[in-house]
């Protein structure tokens, strides 16, 4: 897992960090950059960014001295959003939860999982889905507990499971 | 699925049980993770005493390994907590299932009941009255119907078990020699006798089949 991370030859290259004026470009920049966003992420183990960030690698590249703007930023996790694989965090749109995985294919990944290991019907807190010893192994073990919330939502609507809050922590029942 | 249904979407389905084996699992999260926090100092501990010893200050070597010493304790405690922990959840759950189990019994006895209540034994006589009746019915329909059937046919039924039997009559008869007796053989058998008499021990037993040969003979031709 901690192996170097591998840019793509894009990330070298400094007019990437630019929106191109030429729609048909600027689609395709968008398209690779939205595919580095999550797949950097991804390898951080990174559930959340913050536009104004300048130092992160992702937006910044330090060798060929180039940033992304925080407008740009705000572009690929529209985009992001738009495919389901990201989604602000607050008004003014500057934090951003990003995952890699949609919500529901979180939520479909989680609620297999527990129907497999047989504990439909009772009670298993956030931590242990998230991080417990159980669901090591598991595409979803290490992925931030407000983004598997989100997707507990989603199931929730459709009536799979419940999600209850007890002092400080939740707790997901499931059916 | 059907509870799903007709269960009210307000209502919750989180019981007081479910927050309480909740509540145990979230301290069982959180002792895990003061394991874990406990496992990571004793680590950076261990490296720092090391470096204590390098640098030569043994005493605060010491210091630091007393601390790790005092940890490892408290991260065996909180084993046994965990364990605690565990196990009453796992009693909790255990009992639900119970639980489950009983309410499924239960139900199974009222359903039974029900289906016995719909099964009234006069009901039940009556039914199999009609159903003996019916079978009656039946059969007088078939005698009435095999009897028309036979009228006429009776007597060729009769007749063709009559040629039957008279078959059978006859095959069951010994058969019929099919060749002649061998008389000449006779003969020549009281000529040798008589003239191995002397000789033979055995001969007197011929000649007197031979004899009694001769005589069906007679009695055939007579």
């Amino acid at each position: 897992m901690m192996t170097e991370f591998e840019w793509p030859w894009e990330y070298t290259f400094p007019p990437f960090f630019t929106l191109q004026p030429h729609e048909e470009t600027r689609n395709q920049q968008i398209k690779v950059w939205s595919d580095l966003f999550l797949r950097y992420l991804k390898y951080l183990n990174k559930f959340q960014v913050n536009i104004n960030e300048n130092t992160f690698p992702l937006f910044n590249n330090d060798a060929i001295k180039r940033r992304l703007s925080p407008e740009t930023i705000t572009v690929i996790l529209e985009q992001l959003q738009r495919t389901g694989h990201a989604a602000p965090l607050d008004k003014r749109r500057i934090e951003w939860q990003v995952y890699s995985y949609t919500l529901e294919e979180y939520a479909n990944m989680v609620y297999d999982w527990i129907q497999q290991t047989g504990q439909l019907n009772t009670i298993c807190t956030l931590y242990e889905i998230a991080s417990g010893e159980n669901s090591e192994g598991t595409e979803f073990h290490g992925v931030d507990e407000a983004v598997l919330l989100n997707a507990f939502r989603t199931l929730e609507n459709k009536g799979k499971c419940e999600v209850v809050q007890l002092d400080d922590s939740f707790g997901i029942k499931f059916f | 699925m059907g509870s799903l249904f007709s269960k009210s979407k307000k209502q919750s389905r989180v019981t007081e049980h479910d927050k309480a084996v909740l509540r145990l699992k979230q301290q069982r999260d959180k002792l895990k993770q003061y394991q874990k926090r406990i496992e990571l100092q004793l680590e950076k501990d261990r490296e720092l005493a090391r470096k204590c010893l390098q640098t030569g200050r043994r005493d605060r070597a010491k210091l630091l390994l007393r601390k790790k010493k005092f940890q490892e304790t408290q991260l065996s405690n909180a084993d046994k907590q965990l364990e605690n922990l565990e196990k009453m959840t796992a009693d909790l759950e255990f009992a639900q299932v119970e639980l489950q189990v009983i309410e499924g019994l239960k139900q199974g006895n009222v359903a039974l009941k029900k289906v016995h209540d719909l099964m009234d034994i006069n009901e039940i006589e009556k039914i199999m009255d009609e159903t003996r009746e019916g079978v009656e019915k039946q059969q007088e329909i078939d005698a009435i119907l095999s009897g028309a059937l036979s009228e006429e046919d009776e007597e060729n039924v009769l007749a063709e078990l009559d040629a039957l039997a008279a078959e059978e009559a006859t095959s069951s008869l010994p058969e019929v020699p099919a060749e002649d007796l061998p008389e000449p053989e006779a003969n020549e058998m009281v000529e040798d006798a008589t003239l191995t008499a002397e000789i033979d021990a055995d001969a007197p037993k011929k000649k007197r089949k031979n004899l009694s040969e001769q005589d069906k003979k007679v009695l055939v031709e007579a």
